[in-house]
């Protein structure tokens, strides 16, 4: 049961931290554009050159278009694959797509894992021994689940062995930084170890995923907190999934709001309108900046200074 | 020899953390090879003795040295109280986001080093990678104002906190240029423009550090007098009556231009300093607006002839200020929309910057004249005779027009219709490479800061229109059409530093006089290729 308690904290943490994060975001007040082109969700028309709908004659007058399939094309390759990585930084690319991409794979077999254990918690009939799906199920998870941790071998010692040798990266790294891909090594290793020595079909895993499902309850008598390295993989992998919000790899989903909330956030504030009405209230807000020039007292708001000239140098 | 230099180091005493050796430059091709082993210039000991000047071979700011040590403390608190409101919704909304968003997630893996044009073309000096400045940002507001930071700092990355570390941040803030093309290219999504352009901010609005050129001469003036050229509504009216003048009898075309006029539809707003340094930019744009039918005016309220917003670059309050000040101008004259001329930072401040500021009757609909223009050009409003700019043309990109508004092909399509020799530069449009100019450079040149510029920021401007034009025999003129006054500045300073006039017959200017130049009724040509016109004469 230990091993559960210990799961369930860390899914808890990884709740709160990653909920924080994006709750966050989410209640910061609208701030001023700062989009950078090309934005993805343009039409392809103006994508082609990166341009934007201010290429317009009178562009407030026509209707706005943009392209959720556009923004797709782009989105996907670069999730998955690190396109942008590809272009700008090759070298780099050779060792972080391993290792994402097994992260990715890990995730995946997460998922499938949880599906795997749903079907057979709800004893679905179609989901019986043998049964097509069922083979289908244990397939993709055996698949899945050994390439990420074979690239997440590779990929995690090659990020760690550059930022070693590399002075351009060694220069700007900290403890932290190698602990984290350290981390995570760990966890690709033990869990690679894991299904080496006993456990090809991640069986265990399965049954693992099953039991947290239903508090410990398991269908097999075999755990993979029965092995040494079994027993590490669960451990570094459910402190994984507590640490990764807490620090910058929460990269991985919070790159959503980095690219839709500041660099593709081009929605122009219309009359009236919501992002108006935000603007309002931003403007009642009243700075403290010191510099004599601002001439905030704590009691004017930004409007009152906007419409001020300052008689302050300073 | 390239020493490397950490984050940390920033806080070591030194009397100049990054030298740059002779031969250390990006190197020049002939007929430029002589400036290969060219230095910035040493500063001048008298000049410098009281200021701050340990980070490198330039100064920007010129930071008055403190007295004494309880001065020096006194301005770290200061720092630290500014820095503290960078992350304050009451202080920064304008910002806020995308600043927390920059500050958590960089995974420093230096891809945005190789997309700076200022750390490539310095010899790849460790404190112009665009992370570096963040990075010392992020390391001393993890320390010392996250809860446990002293402790935290040990594994995260440390750095210590003293007047050294505050003065040489401040000025390594005024050496980059603000293009953001380290930003295009972040795996990630992060900004280190921005980390930058908040620094600026938290110098400016709280300790009141900033270079005159852009504060006090700049948007200090612009606000008293109505222009950072210091001209005030008179001089600038005077001004233009004298370029009509001139304009007419260059091109023997009868030119109005229109002031203060109720209802019209246009607001044309110029950078003031065409009025002083490019005057036949303003006296083209009259001609084609006239020639075209166009109902336009210009203001003659303070600030209403004066498009530039320098607060863009260092001071949102001083950028509120102004932008304010134009919008309220274009709403008393009741004109339909704002027509942005030739100046790449007034297009980013007043159309998307100010766009989430200006509310109400403020919100009055802006556009680029470059987008005004193709209109006119395209559709027919005006004969042309393309043959009349019969010269190779080359295209340079104000960052802050297609990367920061994305209006690319608007200027590409009128180029392609009057200039038949017209070439783009490698690469271009959203990729392009900053002039060197940007964020005030292009009119700060104190102490020798304009020979840094000329040497390090501007390099890879340069060595691209030097690429462009490569294979047209030397005594070819070439026109190098660049559609903002501050990149024109920035790349007048280059064509004189290097003399590239008499070497390569480089030439410059903007959009509207090629225009002019092709129109087909047009007497005599207003691209004159070092013929002086009258008035500079
Ligand atoms: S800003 Fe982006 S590209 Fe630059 S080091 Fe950080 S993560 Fe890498
Ligand atoms: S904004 Fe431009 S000059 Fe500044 S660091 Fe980025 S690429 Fe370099």
């Amino acid at each position: 049961m230990g091993f559960y308690t210990l799961s369930y904290l860390c899914i808890l943490v990884f709740i709160l931290a990653a909920g924080y994060r994006v709750y966050r975001q989410l209640t910061l007040p609208i701030h001023v554009r700062w989009e950078i082109y090309p934005v993805q969700h343009e039409t392809t028309d103006k994508l082609a050159h990166g341009g934007s709908y201010m290429e317009e004659v009178n562009w407030w007058e026509k209707k706005r278009e943009s392209s959720l399939l556009n923004e797709l094309k782009y989105m996907v390759p670069e999730i998955l694959f690190l396109r942008g990585l590809w272009k700008e930084n090759r070298g780099l690319w050779r060792v972080s797509f391993p290792f994402h991409f097994g992260l990715y794979l890990m995730i995946a077999t997460f998922f499938l894992l949880l599906l795997h254990a749903f079907l057979t918690l709800w004893g679905i009939l179609a989901f019986a021994a043998d049964s097509a799906i069922r083979t289908l199920l244990d397939g993709l998870i055996v698949f899945t689940g050994w390439i990420g941790l074979i690239l997440g071998i590779i990929g995690s010692l090659g990020t760690f062995y550059r930022r070693l040798a590399d002075p351009e990266l060694r220069d700007y790294s900290s403890f932290a930084d190698y602990f984290n891909i350290g981390f995570i090594f760990l966890f690709f290793l033990s869990a690679f170890v894991a299904c080496l020595l006993g456990d090809p079909f991640l069986e265990g895993a399965k049954a693992y995923t099953f039991g947290l499902l239903t508090g410990g309850h398991s269908l097999i008598p075999y755990m993979p907190g029965q092995s040494l390295p079994g027993g590490m993989a669960i451990v570094t992998a459910s402190l994984l999934v507590a640490y990764i919000p807490l620090t910058h790899m929460s990269h991985m989903y919070m790159k959503y709001f980095l690219f839709h909330n500041v660099k593709w956030d081009d929605t122009p504030n219309r009359r009236g309108g919501a992002i108006e009405a935000a603007i309002l209230k931003n403007l009642e807000l009243k700075p403290t900046w010191k510099a004599k020039h601002v001439e905030a007292d704590g009691r004017k708001s930004w409007q009152d200074i906007a419409s001020s000239a300052p008689k302050e140098m300073k | 020899m390239n020493k490397r230099l950490k984050p940390s180091d920033i806080a070591k005493p030194s009397d100049c953390l990054c030298h740059i050796e002779s031969g250390e430059l990006s190197p020049l091709p002939p007929p430029y090879e002589d400036f290969n082993q060219a230095t910035i210039p040493p500063l001048k000991p008298e000049k410098v003795k009281n200021i701050e000047t340990s980070l490198d071979d330039t100064v920007a700011i010129g930071i008055p040295k403190p007295a004494s040590k309880e001065e020096e403390e006194a301005l770290v608190r200061q720092f630290l109280s500014g820095l503290k409101k960078l992350f304050e919704k009451e202080n920064n909304w304008t910002f806020l986001q995308p600043l927390l968003l920059s500050m958590e997630h960089c995974a420093k893996c230096q891809t945005c080093s190789n997309a700076c044009p200022v750390y490539e073309m310095s010899g790849r000096k460790d404190i112009h990678r665009p992370m570096f400045r963040a990075e010392v940002l992020r390391r001393i507001y993890n320390k010392y104002l996250k809860p446990g930071g002293k402790i935290t700092a040990k594994l995260t990355g440390d750095i210590d906190l003293n007047w050294t570390t505050i003065a040489r941040l401040a000025e390594l803030s005024y050496r980059c240029t603000l293009c953001r093309r380290c930003a295009t290219v972040c795996p990630i999504g992060v900004d280190n423009g921005l980390i930058n352009h908040e620094i600026r901010k938290l110098f400016s609005q709280e300790m009141g550090i900033a270079p005159k050129e852009i504060h006090e001469k700049g948007t200090v003036q612009q606000l008293r007098v109505g222009s950072s050229t210091g001209m005030n509504p008179l001089a600038a009216k005077d001004s233009v009556e004298f370029i009509r003048e001139e304009m007419e009898e260059i091109t023997g075309y009868k030119v109005e231009i229109p002031w203060d006029v109720e209802g019209a539809d246009i607001l044309l707003l110029h950078n003031a300093g065409e009025m002083l340094a490019w005057p036949e930019n303003v006296g083209a744009f009259a001609i084609i607006f006239q020639a075209a039918g166009i109902s336009w005016t210009l203001s003659s309220e303070a600030a209403g002839y004066d498009a530039v917003n320098y607060g863009l670059w260092y001071d949102d309050v001083q950028f509120s200020r102004v932008a304010v000040k134009h919008a309220d101008i274009a709403r008393k004259l009741k004109v339909k929309k704002i027509v942005i001329g030739e100046c790449g930072h007034a297009h980013k401040a007043l159309t998307v910057i100010a766009d989430r500021l200006l509310t109400g009757d403020l919100n009055i609909p802006r556009e680029s004249a470059l987008v005004t223009l193709e209109d006119i050009v395209l559709n027919g409003k005006i004969q042309f005779d393309p043959h009349k700019n019969d010269f190779p043309v080359t295209l340079h990109d104000p960052c802050n027009m297609v990367r920061a508004m994305g209006i690319v092909e608007p200027q590409r399509r009128i180029l392609r219709k009057i200039a038949p020799r017209f070439r783009e530069m490698t690469p271009h449009g959203v990729e392009n490479y900053c002039c060197g100019g940007g964020s005030g450079f292009a009119i700060m040149s104190g102490y020798n800061f304009e020979a840094w510029r000329n040497l390090v920021s501007s390099r890879k401007k340069f060595l691209q229109i030097l690429t462009a034009f490569q294979g047209e025999p030397q005594d070819v003129p070439k026109y190098v059409c660049a559609p903002c006054s501050n990149c024109k500045g920035a790349i007048r300073d280059l064509i004189r530093f290097y003399h590239a006039e008499e070497r390569s017959r480089l030439y410059y200017g903007g959009l509207v006089e090629l225009i002019v130049n092709a129109m087909a009724n047009m007497k005599r040509p207003i691209i004159l290729f070092g013929e002086e016109p009258s008035w500079k004469s």
